[in-house]
């Protein structure tokens, strides 16, 4: 039961998706600009500079709520990373946990055409 | 993408006295002014909520129970909670930063924005803004 349930991580389907993201956020983070955390995240959608946000999976859900609700005004899409806080600090390349984080201007990237649609 | 932080935008104040009470963007200051180099906005909002009122209340009490008492207050973004209603009451000529500078200049303004509330009010609309939000 537990393996099937474990078993969705090892779908093509996810890997693919999961690896793709990740891919995409490292060109982010090598050729855009973004910022990293719940205070500056906030900042960002109220002044209107943010164009994408990543929310990682245990991120608390009282805080994960606000940030959809200030999207949704804003009418900013929302990515909900599949992995942790260390996955996502991970993706992005840094040395700490990143809860959500805000891409500001995407670079070479092409995250912000692809990715929300996928899912 | 889009700027959700513009006058007539009901927010609820998160921090101080207020806290938990509901208010409208009368001005936004973005970029911050020298005093306050944050972003900010100038609001006005519920102090005091009108009370529930019955059928069995006197024409008297029901006036004494619809009475809505105002605030104006210069908070920072951080410390509203936006929501996705709105309140279209024109503050603009009544509510201005030259209103807070001195007592009795605030006393006279908040006056004038409890007038317009209670008007607001008596006719039924935006009943959300009105009624207390309990937590």
């Amino acid at each position: 039961m537990l393996s099937s349930i474990l078993s969705v991580f090892d779908t093509p389907s996810f890997k693919k998706n999961y690896e793709s993201i990740s891919s995409r956020l490292a060109l982010v983070m090598k050729s855009g600009k973004y910022t990293l955390g719940y205070k500056t995240v906030l900042k960002t959608i109220r002044s209107s500079k943010a164009k994408l946000i990543l929310i990682s999976n245990n991120c608390p859900p009282l805080r994960k709520s606000e940030i959809e609700y200030y999207s949704m005004l804003a009418k900013v899409s929302v990515h909900h990373f599949s992995g942790n806080n260390v996955d996502l600090g991970t993706a992005c390349g840094k040395f700490h946990r990143v809860s959500c984080l805000g891409i500001i201007d995407q670079g070479d990237s092409d995250i912000i055409k692809n990715l929300p649609g996928d899912q | 993408m889009v700027k959700f932080l513009k006058p007539n935008k009901a927010v609820v104040l998160l921090h101080g006295r207020f806290a938990g009470h509901k208010a409208t963007i009368v001005k936004n200051y973005d970029d911050g002014t020298r005093e306050r180099p944050y972003g900010h906005c100038l609001v006005a909002g519920v102090a005091k909520y009108p009370s529930k009122v019955i059928r069995k209340d006197s024409a008297k009490k029901q006036a004494k129970k619809s009475r809505v008492k105002a605030f104006i207050k210069l908070v920072n973004y951080t410390h509203i909670m936006p929501t996705r209603y709105t309140l279209d009451v024109d503050l603009k000529d009544v509510v201005s930063p030259d209103a807070l500078v001195s007592r009795d200049k605030k006393v006279t303004a908040c006056k004038e924005v409890k007038a317009k509330f209670e008007e607001r009010f008596k006719t039924g609309k935006n009943r959300w803004f009105f009624s207390k939000l309990r937590f």
